[in-house]
């Protein structure tokens, strides 16, 4: 398997084809990242989709040892869900829509799994912010810590503190209780 | 402490991501098991939520499509990408084609496969729709006619896969595919022009007389001296010339016209207009003379006739090989399918304006019976029944620029 470095430079170097890999191997992730922070569906899929055209008019510009790739596509997607809430604070928010899980044969089943995205949706919703950017990168996205680190421009310390905090604060938010 | 515990929690956490148990990796730190155990429980519990999440599969195809033709046509794409159009697409048809796909599949994989299917297989329809989505994409009037004709010269290399495996219906099938993506392709490289459909072959009885025949008095001075200027481009006059001995004389000026509006670019258009001189002797003696009016090409303002150009040799590559490819496969039939294979073979020359054929004479008289209807244009094939002799030639199809409805159908 090719390594993601060398996809990127071909992308760099305009190959088509690798530039389709990267978006293939990064498509899901962003989108589950982008999904989570906005809560529409319509949203998320307009911004996931923006985030790698965005990429693409800019891959040329980019440089592998200022920032991992997948880093470099999540802070693309970090901002472009900055801008996005930007704009919408003032508007009303939709309610949370029905969340889109995979489809699955027996309804009930839907809907338990549609309701558990949904609490952890509200869950990360009550974070601090610095604490749901962590929680979303790191888990969502599944970055490395020196990954979330560069794309928030912060410290890997301060990463592990506020991945450690933004836990405990979503284990109280799933289950109501703290431990220890 | 705690920043200790934030380094063993991480730690943990990297450790059972790669594949190591829980409870190994509490054994490691017995002393944080408490605080530990349950953290890590969580994040297998956000894991698992997560897991939950999955675009589309309709949404993740056209927006793979998407970027695909973003990266083929780079600025326009990625400029045209607006929430609003997204929106768009999403809550247009293109959802309903989208949804038709997603029915048909259920993986990208197949829908990978599909782009290669031919009009034989299972997955043709899949490719078809798939395509209908790329052409939904496509904003500006030049990527769609960059679309159009892409999807021109697939349906070319069908028809041609179909004539070389022999397989007379499928070919007919596919020469007549070829023949409306050619068409819409035609269509859209003339939208590119921000023009008309250029005014070129006029059937002399019917449509736009008055027009024409306004300009050898209503000609405004200028005019007058634009035929000269014409002439030298050698493809659009030398037709009429030779074709029509003394009357004839009056066509050109009808041209001009149109043509003022852009003087020089009567010159540009190179490759196209060649067919049309090499081809015009033989065929046009025929009294409709009148029609073969410089190719629609000379009408052009530069700027854009190279892009239009290359689409239209484009098009004439592929009309190449689809009518080689038909020949071909017809001199290896046996007699009495040849007929059959002559069939699929007029579909095509119909459009490109071969000429050998008999028949070819009588779509002349037919389509100058047709007002130009197919929604598009007055414009025939005449011109290109005139002109281009051997079908092979890639040149040929130029002409026929116009977009026409041929007798075929």
């Amino acid at each position: 398997m090719l390594s993601e470095e060398y996809l990127v430079q071909q992308a760099v170097n305009g190959n088509q084809a690798a530039f389709t890999q990267l978006y293939n191997q990064n498509f899901d992730r962003i989108h589950r990242y982008i999904y989570i922070k906005v809560r529409d569906r319509a949203e998320a899929e307009d911004l996931t989709q923006d985030v790698f055209i965005r990429a693409l008019e800019s891959i040329n510009t980019y440089k592998w040892r200022d920032l991992p790739f997948a880093a470099w596509l999540f802070k693309i997607a970090h901002n472009r869900v900055i801008d996005h809430v930007r704009k919408q604070s003032k508007e009303k928010r939709a309610p949370l829509e029905e969340a889109y899980t995979r489809s699955v044969e027996d309804p009930i089943q839907m809907t338990e799994r549609d309701y558990e995205v949904y609490q952890l949706k509200v869950a990360l919703e009550q974070l601090p912010e610095a604490q749901r950017d962590v929680a979303t990168l790191r888990f969502i996205g599944q970055l490395s810590i020196a990954e979330v680190a560069r794309t928030l421009g912060k410290s890997e310390g301060t990463v592990k503190a506020l991945q450690f905090n933004a836990t405990a604060s979503l284990r109280k938010a799933l289950y109501g209780k703290l431990d220890g | 402490m705690a920043s200790k515990l934030d380094d063993i929690f991480n730690e943990c956490y990297e450790r059972i991501r790669s594949g190591e148990s829980l409870e190994s990796c509490l054994r490691s730190y017995p002393q944080y098991r408490a605080q530990l155990e349950p953290l890590l429980r969580t994040t297998f519990d956000i894991g698992r939520r997560i897991s939950y999440i999955h675009p589309r599969p309709e949404f993740k195809h056209w927006a793979q499509v998407r970027i695909e033709s973003a990266q083929r046509y780079p600025r326009q794409q990625a400029r045209a990408e607006t929430p609003a159009a997204s929106t768009w697409l999403r809550h247009g048809w293109a959802v309903a084609v989208s949804a038709g796909i997603v029915l048909l599949l259920t993986t990208g994989s197949t829908m990978a496969a599909s782009s290669q299917a031919l009009p034989d297989q299972p997955l043709y329809p899949v490719k078809l729709a798939t395509e209908q989505v790329r052409v939904a994409l496509a904003v500006s009037d030049t990527q769609k006619a960059q679309v159009e004709t892409e999807l021109a010269n697939i349906r070319a290399a069908e028809l041609e896969a179909m004539a070389n495996a022999g397989k007379t219906e499928e070919a007919a099938k596919a020469a007549d595919r070829y023949n409306d993506q050619f068409e819409k392709a035609m269509a859209a490289i003339i939208k590119t022009e921000g023009t008309e459909p250029p005014p070129v072959i006029v059937p002399p009885t019917a449509t736009l007389p008055p027009v024409v025949t306004t300009p050898p008095v209503v000609t405004t001075p200028p005019v007058v001296t634009t035929p000269p200027a014409i002439t030298p481009p050698p493809a659009v006059i030398t037709p009429t010339e030779n074709t029509t001995p003394t009357t004839t004389t009056t066509p050109p000026a009808v041209i001009t016209p149109t043509e003022n509006t852009t003087p020089t670019t009567t010159t540009t258009p190179p490759a196209v207009i060649t067919p049309t001189e090499n081809t015009t002797p033989p065929a046009i003696t025929t009294p409709p003379s009148t029609e073969t009016q410089p190719p629609p090409t000379a009408t052009r303002d530069k700027g854009k006739s190279a892009k239009t150009e290359k689409l239209i040799i484009s098009l004439n590559k592929s009309t190449s090989k689809g009518v080689t490819a038909l020949q071909g496969a017809k001199e290896k039939a046996a007699e009495p399918a040849k007929d059959d294979w002559q069939k699929a073979l007029d579909n095509i020359k119909s459009w490109s304006g071969d000429k050998d054929t008999t028949s070819k004479s009588d779509n002349v008289t037919q389509n100058q019976g047709n007002t130009g209807t197919g929604g598009t244009s007055q414009t025939t094939i005449q011109s290109d029944n005139n002109t281009a002799p051997s079908p092979a030639s890639p040149s040929q199809n130029k002409p026929s620029t116009s977009n026409r409805r041929s007798n075929h159908r």
